[in-house]
């Protein structure tokens, strides 16, 4: 044993959940140690996509560190079949402007819908940002937070809580059909509904897709915030990041944690273990399953985390002529490129959200499954499916095909292999109505805690999810320093 | 004007029935006006061939409220249900998947395929069971309004809490994930046995246009499980003499009771004086005058067909217009010569007493979908088949049979429209089908009668041949069906009720829309 173990604190994997954690941990006097297995920092300057809570700016003082959020206008350039695009602004009058070309009852409806999804929003982001109440509880201060929860839905008023109820399970297909005729403004809200989700915008639930991923923008912007979040936690004083060092064991003794196995066999002691790597990783992989209560265990597997995207960077010699280009002109191309995924083929005409960074060009592209019907990932189909992204990209942006200079493709089993992703599933678990608020990680366990003693969860795997950074390593951390143990 | 009724009935289905027995149990004057020429609605009998008697719709029960085979003494009126027995699903492969009346049985069939899933079987079994018993209350429940601060609606939502409360973390969590998951999704989390998840899950997209990997089919799935007959969760059976013989069996207790029901009465419009229902006035220009009018047809049926729009809040108006119904399925009735001969069970046998449930893998079930999804018909379809002749030997001539063909997926808005042509391509998809599995089939059919979504509703009237009189879709369930803030079985016209299975608790031959529709009006002293 290297350290003494009072009040010290080991976070597993430096994201954002990971180091906000740590941070927070940090600056309630915990001695915090991060382990990130890789060595390099490449990840921490890519720009980071999810929104960041104002509770962690501020309780943080990121913006004295740098702190940015990066908007562009348009928030989105969708590439429309007759060659034309459709450019979404942060201005809501200005989108209008530009839906009334396509129709003009949409670009009437248009204020209304983004008012009423904001409202939505707000009441997602407040329920983000604490713990996630289970209904079940009898302990009278979370009856109490319920309560509050429930009047916080009731100052919707009617028309919002209706919406409230109605929206979240909905397949978000028809809520869009509810208000608007123009297949290219439906794609550009479609695919928000069904990011990282192994379902089409017809499947139930997927209109709550939309709004998680409403959260923390303004008004009429249907994308995560962009920010540097990660490039400014790295670099904030009060913790001790250790790179290169891979954790693959989790120490127990008497049912409590007690530290790290690291790669190369050194144990390292700790009186607790925050993890921002995904539950299944945590709970089957580092800590010994057979520890675990069978049901436990069984929930945990049957956590659904089934990798629907790959990440293609290009490195451009000049800059594209667009800020985010899409390609998801309609509801049903989204539908068809998910039938695909759905029988394990990668989506003939995937939908494609290219981002332009610098002299690089980061592409979503999703379908992708982690599970393929017919083998395995390998090189020739980490070729081809670069192959295709880059091709359908070029169809709709034919300057920027002279303008690639190297490509990196990361398919999902890629970002398993190098981020330690179970199936390669960015948010670390699905975000379906039965995966999310008290039911995420799994039943009974979404207060950040595990059965074994001093093994904290931190990572998107737990409430509130993928896209919203460092929601989760911030809670969790609280429960860490104010909870009962 | 010489009658006045206290209250109209519009619409002899089985909703409309229950409702017209129970207001006439309690001393009302009852009307109920049925467009046919024989009531039922979608569960009727009819001999379609002569000698051939066909359920020419909805075709097997399990849900009617127990209360209501009670409260009505359904048995006295000719009630009598037939247990059908099992479930078998023959596979691509020869092989095959059958559920059997008796456990043993059926765990040691299970077996055969997967003992893992042999034992699942049974604590998945237990699982449903309590998720049923704890869903049934809500379906005799009025659905409170959680927007209004009424202190019925919240009395009635603390109510409703504390029965959630009151089932347990491990149930509350397994309901909730009931209510939000995909049926294939749900199963995946109990079983490996493709074919079996996919029986399963048939039961979970039937009369939605979902396919079994869409969330929100695990609750279609919870909702064919609250099947109760005798008492015995789960038990299907056919009604002797044919569905018709249920509706007939209520309209025999409304009579009873001093109803009076007419048939080949269409109701044109509900007449509204002073925001008030005040009669109807019929196709033929007939006026009949009551003060209170209750309807069983669809929730677009009555309110943007029968009443005035003038009369409606404009924001309720645009409620109903989006309540979805897109029918999604088929029938296919066959008069058959001979019985079909079943690869994976050769000759007559026991399984052909029961339900022959063509979903050999989920792929297969969620193909058929695909299809319907971009506006075609399922070239090769999921199908329950059966054969009631063979347990109620009434319906054939001696030595002959009927065969029902319950078909998805068939959507009311096929690509081009349906036609003629259309429906008889429909209908050869089907028999083509069925041949894969019993290749003498085509030699057995003397006669064949096919309806898509849209005979369905012109035969029926429900709208776009929505079985469930709406999708029964998280959206459009308890508060929110059929609109926010009218989901009690009133309207904004006072003394227009409603009592069809377009509002709580919705779908199948149930009875309970029409019983809660009757209590509320009662309660009003309408």
């Amino acid at each position: 044993m290297s350290r003494d173990p009072m009040q010290s604190v080991i976070v597993i994997g430096a994201g954002v959940n990971g180091l906000v954690a740590a941070h927070t941990l940090a600056g309630a006097g915990r001695r915090v140690l991060v382990l990130e297995q890789r060595s390099d920092t490449e990840t921490d300057a890519s720009p980071n996509v999810g929104w960041v809570p104002p509770q962690v700016v501020k309780e943080l003082s990121l913006d004295t560190h740098g702190f940015a959020v990066r908007r562009t206008d348009p928030w989105i350039s969708s590439a429309l079949p007759d060659g034309s695009r459709l450019e979404l602004w942060h201005d809501v009058g200005r989108s209008a402007e530009a839906i009334r070309r396509l129709s003009l009852a949409d670009a009437a409806k248009w204020p209304e819908f983004c008012a009423r999804m904001r409202k939505l929003g707000s009441v997602l982001e407040a329920l983000y940002v604490v713990p996630p109440t289970d209904v079940e509880t009898t302990d009278p201060m979370e009856l109490l937070r319920l309560a509050g929860l429930g009047l916080r839905v009731r100052r919707l008023g009617k028309q919002g809580m209706i919406d409230l109820l109605r929206i979240l399970p909905m397949a978000v297909a028809e809520l869009l059909d509810d208000w608007f005729a123009s297949d290219a403004l439906k794609g550009v809200l479609g695919a928000a509904g069904v990011t990282h989700l192994h379902q089409g915008p017809r499947s139930g639930g997927t209109a709550f897709g939309l709004l998680h991923h409403h959260v923390g923008s303004p008004t009429g912007v249907f994308r995560p915030p962009v920010s540097n979040v990660s490039q400014v936690l790295s670099a904030l004083p009060g913790i001790e990041i250790r790179r290169g060092a891979t954790v693959t064991g989790i120490t127990l003794k008497d049912g409590r944690a007690t530290g790290v196995v690291l790669a190369g066999g050194e144990e390292i002691a700790a009186s607790q273990i925050a993890s921002s790597a995904d539950p299944r990783r945590t709970m089957l992989g580092l800590a010994a399953p057979g520890w675990l209560d069978p049901e436990f265990a069984l929930a945990v597997r049957n956590i659904k985390c089934r990798g629907v995207a790959a990440t293609v960077t290009l490195t451009v010699d000049r800059a594209p002529d667009f800020s985010t280009l899409l390609i998801a002109p309609s509801l049903e191309y989204l539908e068809r490129a998910y039938d695909d995924a759905k029988y394990g083929r990668v989506s003939t005409h995937p939908w494609l959200e290219a981002r332009a960074d610098g002299n690089r060009v980061i592409v979503h592209a999703q379908y992708a499954p982690y599970e393929l019907a017919d083998g395995s990932w390998d090189d020739a189909r980490r070729t081809a499916l670069g192959d295709l992204v880059v091709e359908r990209l070029t169809e709709r942006a034919p300057s920027l095909r002279s303008a690639i200079t190297a490509r990196e493709v990361l398919t999902p089993a890629d970002l398993e292999r190098r981020y330690g992703l179970t199936e390669g599933h960015a948010y670390q678990g699905e975000l379906t109505l039965d995966q999310i608020l008290f039911m995420r990680p799994v039943p009974n366990w979404g207060h950040y805690r595990t059965p074994i003693t001093g093994l904290f969860l931190c990572g998107a795997g737990t409430h509130p999810g993928g896209a919203i950074a460092g929601a989760s390593g911030r809670n969790a951390a609280r429960e860490i320093l104010h909870g009962k143990d | 004007m010489s009658i006045t009724w206290d209250a109209i009935v519009i619409g002899g289905g089985h909703n409309g029935l229950v409702n017209a027995a129970y207001l006439a149990r309690a001393g009302r004057k009852v009307l109920v006006l049925e467009q046919r020429p024989r009531v039922g609605g979608a569960a009727v009998t009819e001999e379609i061939f002569p000698g051939f008697k066909f359920s020419m719709f909805s075709y097997v029960v399990s849900l009617l409220r127990p209360e209501i085979i009670r409260d009505l003494d359904l048995p006295s009126h000719g009630l009598h249900i037939l247990p059908l027995g099992s479930t078998v699903t023959p596979m691509e492969n020869g092989n095959y998947l059958a559920a059997w009346a008796d456990h043993d049985e059926t765990r040691r069939e299970l077996y055969r395929h997967s003992p893992r899933d042999a034992d699942a079987y049974d604590e998945y079994g237990r699982l449903m069971f309590h998720m049923a018993h704890a869903v049934k209350p809500i379906l005799s429940m009025v659905p409170p309004d959680p927007t209004s601060l009424a202190p019925r609606d919240l009395m009635g939502l603390l109510r409703l809490g504390k029965h959630f409360r009151d089932l347990g973390a491990e149930k509350f969590h397994a309901l909730y994930k009931l209510m939000t998951m995909s049926s294939a999704d749900f199963l995946e989390e109990w079983f490996e046995t493709d074919v079996l998840k996919a029986t399963k899950s048939a039961s979970g997209i039937i009369g939605t246009f979902l396919g079994p990997r869409s969330p929100g089919t695990a609750y279609v799935l919870l909702h064919h499980y609250m099947g109760e007959l005798d008492g015995v969760f789960r038990a299907w059976g056919f009604a002797k003499g044919g569905t018709g013989s249920v509706s007939e069996s209520i309209a025999g207790a409304a009579r009873r009771f001093g109803a009076e029901v007419r048939t080949d009465a269409a109701v044109a419009h509900v007449l509204v004086k002073g925001g008030r229902a005040a009669g109807v006035v019929l196709a033929n220009g007939e006026e009949i005058r009551a003060r209170t009018v209750v309807s069983g047809l669809d929730p677009r049926r009555t309110f943007l067909g029968l009443v005035d729009r003038k009369e409606l809040p404009e924001e309720f108006v645009a409620d109903i217009e989006r309540f979805k119904f897109r029918g999604s399925s088929g029938k296919v009735n066959l008069a058959l010569g001979a019985l079909p001969n079943f690869t994976c069970m050769p000759g007559n046998g026991p399984h052909l007493r029961g339900a022959m449930s063509i979903s050999p893998s989920l792929d297969y079930v969620e193909r058929a979908y695909d299809d319907a999804k971009y506006g075609e018909f399922s070239r090769r379809p999921f199908m329950d088949i059966v054969i009631p002749s063979l347990i109620d030997p009434g319906m054939a001539p001696p030595g002959k049979h009927v065969m029902s063909i319950f078909v998805q997926y068939a959507p009311y808005f096929l690509k081009g429209g349906w036609t003629d042509a259309k429906r008889e391509a429909f209908g050869d998809a089907v028999v083509n089908a069925v041949e894969r599995f019993a290749p003498n089939i085509k030699s057995c059919i003397l006669h064949r009668q096919v309806l898509t979504p849209l005979d369905i509703e012109r035969i029926t009237g429900l709208s776009e041949g929505n079985i469930f009189g709406g999708e029964l879709a998280l959206h459009q369930l308890f508060f929110l069906r059929p609109a926010p803030g009218w989901a009690k079985y009133r309207s904004p016209v006072r003394g227009l009720y409603q009592c069809g299975a377009g509002t709580h608790p919705g779908g199948g031959i149930m009875g309970a829309s029409g019983r809660l529709a009757a209590m509320a009006i009662l309660e009003d002293r309408a």
